[in-house]
């Protein structure tokens, strides 16, 4: 066995997607976390909390982005107490942004941040691998979002209702789940708005496209 | 105190601390650090801050002596921008108060790189009163002998005013002063009610206010200097522009001299009044 094949790192192989609709954003990801070919864990939670109303999605390697969203969540944390209301999201992005950018040569991790604050309402920012900032309606990360950008393209349109938003985004990330091998499992949402955020997963049986159950890892 | 006076030698005083007063670490029987006091002592007999915050916007305005005929004028500057949107006046020992400005741009330029939001009014304040309290516990360091007033326009929160003093007391306010002419400017400043006007409106009270702190002292050349943040100046801060600030000055001294010859006049009438009380039997 080659040296090289006892260290493989943890990654997020992913579908990751964020979406704004009208009255909030929706988070949604897969749940597939991969070391190599095998499946670390099938259930994972690539969504992480970083404020009451923030949210990261995470893509790349685990231990990565793992480490940046906590020290996201204590800058932010800091920044909340020190402004006695609700830290912008434009702060958090810029947290994960610093990290990412500062130590690229070390780090392999692209993240969404995304969530509401009182002045801008619900908004997205994406930081890829690079550590460039850029705000969206809609992003996509992972390695499943080369699968989905077809119908991405063609179905997202701003402005959906809540239900519109979340058929669009079940059917996206389970096209993408669907082709690519480092996603999959089920695929957890996290819809924020300015009265609250909530949680839900859609299992396997729930998915519009399915694979045979015998192929499931 | 009582007072020592030896032939041929310094005069000595004795202190109002007697013996707690030497180092600002140390706490007097009646519970007061008096290195602090004297601190505010300092800012006490200094040129007039004062600041109010109004409907649209928020005003600054200081009165300073003209030290020397041969001065630059505007190089003896109390007024500064902290950030576009934040503005500081100091006023007590000027050197002290210059430092406390390069530590407030310090702060605020950390803060906008590392949150990517510019600094808000009220966290600035809190750090710079953290940073002067600070010069009050430890042993090697005095504290710092000025009041300061930081003035901001956020768009979240809208306008605010913080006023700092040497022991690190920071509160908001709609309208405050300190120095020499506090009391007065604070009467005038209740009796206003800046809230409910326009910056530009405003402006011509702060410059009234300030002439009045300064009528005790006639004599003595003085200047203004104001500033704001208001629809008026972009919404950043700024100072008032040479020509408006000229008007309002000799506007606001009409109406003061005015005021002054009604107070002479109403005077003279209670007079007459007495004369005809007693003369009408």
């Amino acid at each position: 066995m080659e040296s090289t094949d006892r260290f493989v790192p943890v990654r997020d192989g992913t579908t990751i997607m964020a979406v704004v609709y009208d009255g909030g954003v929706m988070l949604g990801a897969d749940s597939r976390t991969t070391e190599g070919s095998l499946v670390y864990n099938r259930v994972s939670d690539k969504i992480e909390p970083i404020h009451k109303r923030i949210f990261c999605l995470r893509s790349g390697n685990s231990s990565h982005t793992q480490k940046i969203a906590q020290l996201c969540r204590l800058y932010v944390s800091q920044l909340g107490s020190e402004l006695e209301q609700a830290p912008p999201v434009y702060s958090a992005a810029k947290i994960i942004q610093s990290f990412i950018y500062n130590y690229k040569s070390f780090l392999s991790a692209a993240m969404i941040c995304a969530g509401w604050d009182p002045v801008k309402g619900p908004q997205i920012y994406t930081v890829p691998l690079g550590g460039t900032l850029v705000r969206e309606k809609i992003a996509t990360g992972g390695s499943g979002s080369a699968y989905m950008s077809g119908f991405v393209d063609t179905h997202f349109k701003e402005g959906m209702t809540r239900k519109e938003c979340r058929d669009f985004m079940i059917q996206s990330i389970s096209l993408a789940m669907f082709r690519d091998s480092s996603s999959g499992g089920i695929i957890r949402l996290v819809d924020i708005t300015k009265d609250g955020v909530s949680r839900e997963y859609i299992s396997h049986d729930q998915l519009p496209l399915k694979q045979p159950l015998s192929l499931i890892h | 105190g009582d007072v020592y006076k030896r032939q041929g030698l310094r005069i000595c005083y004795k202190m109002a601390g007697s013996g707690y007063d030497y180092d600002v670490s140390t706490l007097s029987p009646e519970g007061k650090i008096y290195q602090v006091e004297y601190a505010m002592k300092a800012t006490e007999n200094s040129s007039t801050i004062m600041g109010m915050v109004c409907k649209d916007g928020v005003l600054l305005g200081t009165e300073k002596l003209i030290v020397s005929e041969m001065m630059v004028s505007g190089s003896d500057r109390r007024v500064y921008s902290v950030t576009k949107q934040i503005g500081m006046v100091i006023t007590g020992l000027l050197p002290d108060g210059r430092c406390l400005i390069d530590r407030a741009k310090e702060e605020s330029a950390s803060f906008q790189k590392q949150y990517g939001i510019p600094i808000t009014g009220k966290v600035l304040a809190d750090r710079i009163a953290q940073f002067m309290h600070m010069n009050t516990i430890y042993l090697w360091a005095r504290p710092y002998g000025c009041n300061i007033i930081i003035a901001s326009l956020d768009e979240g929160t809208g306008p605010a005013l913080h006023l700092i003093d040497p022991s690190g007391q920071c509160f908001g306010y709609f309208g405050c002063a300190a120095g020499k002419g506090r009391q007065i400017a604070r009467n005038e400043i209740e009796k206003l009610g800046s809230k409910n006007l326009t910056c530009k409106e405003c402006a011509f009270h702060l410059a009234k206010i300030l002439h009045k702190c300064h009528e005790e002292m006639k004599e003595k050349k003085f200047e203004l200097e104001m500033s704001w943040i208001c629809p008026e100046s972009g919404m950043v801060h700024q100072m008032l522009p040479k020509d408006i600030q000229k008007e309002l000055e000799a506007r606001a001294q009409e109406t003061l001299e005015k005021e002054a010859m009604a107070d002479v006049q109403s005077q003279i009438m209670k007079n007459i009044n007495i004369c005809l009380l007693y003369t009408s039997d």
